[in-house]
């Protein structure tokens, strides 16, 4: 067998997981670009293997030109090959053999967590933080008894972030309720939650007083297809 | 029925699952499909969530089977639906006619994706004629085209109502835009909107005996005679056309003193609503209209449209080769307002498109 570990220091690995459309890729894409702004050297992988096509595919250009490394189908990939069901990118595969920090986006809910099998590496790599992204306006993430019971069915969690919002229609009020009540499963459940996650048009607008690092996200899946 | 919803709150889905918990909260006990893209998630979430509220699902060997036993279920008196998109859409015709023919209150949601045959899996307006008048019959069907996931969610409620009250099959006509985008809506129990769910019934198997203290429930879809169906198509027909009126339902803004009307349907609509505003604003006087049932069309609310505003163009858009445009041709045969096309089959259409358009065409 082959040991093919790349265990650089301080290096970061991070699988954001979680219900369908909860926010995983707008995530990734923000913390993959932290961590470029930082002057690091950073991979984001889409590891959706249900819609393959469709997830980074539009903006994957863009976000090259802003220095990550894109391992995702493009446009020239996928022509022509119509509804081919599921497909690992063979770079997908690999992507742990990449040197830098690696963010992994991987789609599809519950189905989607298991999906980190089939990367080379990951069971084995002690970098690896698998993280959830829960949006408490999600109804099947919409409880606190619902929370619990979806985490819980992605297997290893090492983290939430705490991403409720309600798309254009999101208000301080939405972000505090149900991140308040992801932060109480989550204390239940014994899981760290990491930060929290918000729009960057609240960005000093008001004072937050949850006892909780937040991350302001720039949004860029409204111009992908979904 | 057990209430689906705790409180009305607003959620953040897809046009998917606003389709399934929209069906949940009508009432609906159980739905056969068979998968295709983009309406795959309206399985997934019903699948998901029927074990909780004790609701069935059975995935069918194709979508022949699955439109058949949603005729099926609904003769014994249970509230079932399907979904599907496409070549999914061109198989289960054969079911909607039969729903037609023995007059089923069938509930069908359609994700239109690109075509012809698979096409593409993601999007377009290309079942516009197979929708309304797919099938071989007269399209004795009513047709609801939404462009909002609140809409997915209101208008799936109502098909079921509809269904049940006029037993004509019903379909909502999305997309997959609105199949897989997010947005925020509010889901709430029908009752507590007012909205009374009809009771279901079943049509076959009923007490009595026929001929001493019923009469034949004549769920009919073969005749032997030309003149035995003749005389059906022509009853039907009547009765499809006395009902019209009621059913019809149409969105129209600005047209009073409009030179221009954009018309336009769906998830097209919304990009139509921000053109006319910003022509507007430029001080264009644009109009828009927007048929919400496609079957029946509004087709004499857009004439009173046309002639109130005096407007010396129709502009219709789509993201298909014509479809709305010779529907909408038939059914306002006789004016004499000059049409437009701006055809995008398989494609998005943004506002930048329509204005564009419209400047070009004044």
């Amino acid at each position: 067998m082959v040991v093919f570990l790349n265990n650089e220091p301080d290096r970061i690995v991070e699988a954001f997981v979680g219900e369908y459309a909860s926010g995983k890729s707008e995530i990734a894409i923000n913390r993959a670009l932290e961590l470029k702004d930082q002057g690091r050297k950073v991979t984001l992988v889409d590891l959706d293997t249900v819609e393959p096509f469709y997830t980074l595919r539009p903006i994957k250009k863009a976000l090259e030109e802003e220095g990550l490394n894109i391992i995702a189908f493009s446009r020239s990939d996928s022509f022509g090959l119509g509804e081919t069901g599921a497909m690992l990118n063979p770079r997908a595969r690999w992507a742990l053999l990449n040197e830098g920090d690696i963010i992994l986006d991987i789609g599809y809910g519950v189905f989607g967590a298991q999906m980190l099998n089939l990367v080379e590496g990951a069971n084995e790599s002690t970098d690896l933080q698998i993280i959830a992204v829960v949006n408490y306006s999600r109804p099947m993430t919409g409880t606190r008894q619902r929370i619990k019971e979806y985490v819980e069915k992605l297997g290893r969690v090492d983290a939430i972030v705490a991403n409720t919002h309600l798309g254009n229609e999101t208000t301080w009020s939405v972000i505090k309720e149900g991140n308040d009540e992801i932060c109480r499963v989550a204390r239940e459940m014994k899981i760290p939650v990491a930060y929290m996650t918000v729009d960057e048009q609240f960005r000093d607008r008001e004072e937050m007083d949850l006892d909780m690092p937040i991350k302001y996200l720039k949004r860029y899946m409204p111009s992908a297809i979904w | 029925m057990a209430r689906i919803m705790e409180e009305t709150r607003k959620a953040f889905i897809t046009g998917n699952e606003a389709v399934t918990w929209g069906a949940l909260a009508a009432g609906a006990e159980i739905m056969f499909g068979y998968p295709i893209t983009p309406q795959n998630e309206v399985m997934h979430y019903w699948t998901r969530l029927a074990p909780q509220y004790g609701k069935g699902f059975l995935q069918t060997e194709d979508e022949l089977s699955a439109g058949f036993t949603v005729c099926g279920s609904v003769q014994s008196g249970k509230k079932a639906f399907t979904a599907t998109a496409g070549p999914g859409n061109v198989l289960m015709q054969e079911p909607f006619g039969m729903a037609e023919a023995m007059r089923l209150p069938l509930f069908a949601v359609i994700q239109q994706r690109g075509g012809p045959s698979s096409g593409t899996v993601v999007y377009s307006q290309q079942e516009v004629t197979l929708t309304t008048f797919g099938g071989n019959g007269e399209g004795h069907r009513i047709v609801y085209s939404t462009a909002s996931h609140q809409e997915i969610y209101d208008y799936t409620i109502k098909g079921f109502n509809t269904a049940w009250k006029y037993r004509f099959p019903t379909f909502l006509l999305g997309d997959g835009y609105q199949a897989k985008m997010r947005e925020p809506l509010e889901m709430y129990n029908p009752e507590d909107r007012g909205i009374e769910m009809i009771d279901t019934y079943p049509l076959i198997g009923l007490p009595g005996h026929i001929g001493e203290n019923r009469e034949p429930q004549h769920l009919c879809n073969i005749y032997s005679l030309e003149e035995e169906l003749y005389e059906v198509v022509m009853r039907v027909s009547a009765e499809y056309e006395a009902i019209s009126p009621e059913l019809v339902e149409y969105e129209e803004k600005e047209c009073e003193d409009a030179d221009i009307i954009v018309l336009s349907h769906g998830v097209v609509s919304r990009a139509a609503d921000d053109a006319v505003k910003e022509l507007r604003a430029q001080g264009i006087k644009a109009g828009y209209f927007r048929p919400i049932t496609l079957r029946p069309y509004p087709q004499k609310q857009l004439r009173e449209a046309i002639a109130k505003s005096g407007a010396k163009k129709l502009l219709i858009a789509e993201s298909a080769y014509g479809q709305l445009d010779r529907l909408t041709k038939q059914e306002i045969y006789g004016e004499t307002i000059k049409i437009e096309n701006l055809f995008m089959p398989g494609v998005g259409i943004i506002d930048y498109d329509i204005i564009s358009k419209v400047k070009s065409s004044l």
